[in-house]
């Protein structure tokens, strides 16, 4: 019996131990900025101009301040490189308060540089990083498709015809020049 | 009475033609055109070539290679330009004709201007030279009317502005050595900005410094119109500079060709 309450005793301490960290991290560890996207697929292709759209919720029961709303790209098939710059020339963006319950939207626009299957999604950053961690929703898929921009091979006849015609002219024009003299 | 007034203008024109087609055709037919411009085919050849066999390109990239392309068409154009503008009044000082040209009657104003108005043709056969390129490496990307309307205007505001600096420098120049070195040295100190570091370019300072120089003004508007694909009317204040040196320096030839042109060079006469 004694070890029967011996071992409730370490029970109850253990649980007494856990209660306050499981609330310091509830208070801390867990958000209520929740990120949604306005859709789940776009199809583009190679250059093609897009948007979406994302909404940044606050489920909390203050206002969020300092939030940082900042979007990212990534291949999602691997030997891709991939420069979010060129996707996005604003990727960051400084959101202003949102109350409790409240949401602000805002909308990303991009344009495919690559061919291929990529991710997109929008991370919300404390300007305290150590007061939560980052909240990120969804991943949009961005599916581009293929288009032939450049024929490296037909550059060659444009490259030796111009120069060889004008150095024909000059040379039939120093030649006429010597002829009439 | 009324025929007399109608012959001093008609009069002016045909000599001031006169000397252009003089000069035009030292240019052209001397072969001396027609060799820079065999020159240029061939530099704008290699870099096409070198940005189009690049497959790994992306397409924002290749809007960069057309935009590559084309500020080295405005800028070796514009120096062409230039080196034939500087060469007009020194070199034929030299060449012991520009006594032979002053004693005809032809004002001297008219001389500068069909000086210069001869030197400008050289961008212009340069820019149709730079067309082939540009469409090839331009349609894919869909940009080939952008970049090619946005290099001519650019272009020719900057080449205007050399041509007409090369002119007075030579007006001025003791040799024609001096003239062509200041010219080369002045295209060179405004070509320096644009390789600042991009972080020196930002401020206040940095944002005026290129706006005020017109090469770094009108390669900012050429790279903001290919590459971002802004409108027309975005950021055409850049355009400023390019266009007040054009017209400020075009209209400072006829004067000062007028008042400075003599058989002696040199600032001291």
């Amino acid at each position: 019996m004694n070890e029967r309450a011996s071992k409730w005793v370490a029970f109850v301490l253990l649980v007494a131990a856990l209660v306050p960290a499981c609330g310091a991290y509830g208070a801390g560890g867990t958000t209520p900025i929740v990120v949604t996207v306005d859709r789940a697929e776009i199809p583009t292709q190679l250059g093609g101009r897009f948007a979406f759209q994302s909404t940044i919720t606050n489920r909390g029961t203050t206002a969020s301040d300092g939030l940082i709303a900042h979007l990212n790209v990534l291949s999602l098939r691997d030997g891709v490189y991939v420069d979010p710059e060129d996707w996005s020339s604003q990727r960051t963006r400084f959101l202003d308060a949102i109350p409790a319950g409240g949401s602000t939207t805002i909308t990303w626009d991009m344009q495919a540089v690559n061919a291929g299957s990529f991710g997109v999604y929008v991370a919300v950053v404390p300007r305290l990083p150590a007061v939560r961690p980052p909240t990120t929703g969804l991943a949009v898929h961005i599916a581009v498709a293929e288009r032939r921009t450049l024929n490296p091979g037909g550059i060659l006849p444009l490259v030796l015809t111009v120069p060889t015609l004008l150095a024909l002219l000059t040379l039939g024009l120093g030649f006429r020049r010597r002829t009439i003299a | 009475m009324g025929s007399v007034e109608h012959t001093g203008p008609r009069r002016r024109r045909v000599r001031w033609t006169v000397v252009l087609e003089q000069e035009l055709r030292d240019l052209w037919i001397g072969g001396r055109g027609l060799l820079l411009t065999f020159l240029f085919s061939v530099l704008i050849g290699v870099i096409a070539y070198i940005a189009s066999t690049n497959k790994t390109l992306n397409f924002l990239e290749q809007r960069e290679s057309v935009n590559l392309t084309l500020q080295v068409v405005i800028t070796v154009g514009g120096l062409l330009t230039l080196l034939v503008a500087a060469d007009t009044i020194s070199g034929e000082r030299e060449r012991d004709t520009l006594e032979t040209l002053l004693l005809t009657p032809i004002s001297r104003r008219d001389i500068a201007v069909a000086k210069f108005v001869a030197a400008l043709s050289l961008w212009l056969v340069a820019f149709v030279v730079a067309v082939p390129y540009i469409w090839f490496l331009g349609r894919g990307v869909g940009i080939v009317g952008d970049a090619l309307v946005t290099g001519f205007v650019v272009g020719t505001f900057l080449s205007v502005f050399l041509a007409a600096l090369g002119v007075i420098v030579s007006l001025f120049a003791a040799s024609n050595r001096v003239s062509l070195s200041l010219s080369l040295f002045g295209l060179l100190a405004l070509f320096a900005p644009t390789q600042l570091p991009s972080g020196a370019q930002r401020g206040w300072a940095g944002d005026l410094f290129l706006r005020v120089n017109p090469i770094t003004a009108g390669s900012h508007y050429v790279g903001k119109i290919v590459v971002d694909g802004f409108a027309w009317t975005q950021d055409v204040l850049w355009l400023a500079s390019p266009v007040m040196g054009a017209v400020v320096l075009a209209a400072a030839v006829p004067v000062l060709g007028a008042r400075f042109m003599r058989l002696r060079g040199g600032v001291s006469e």
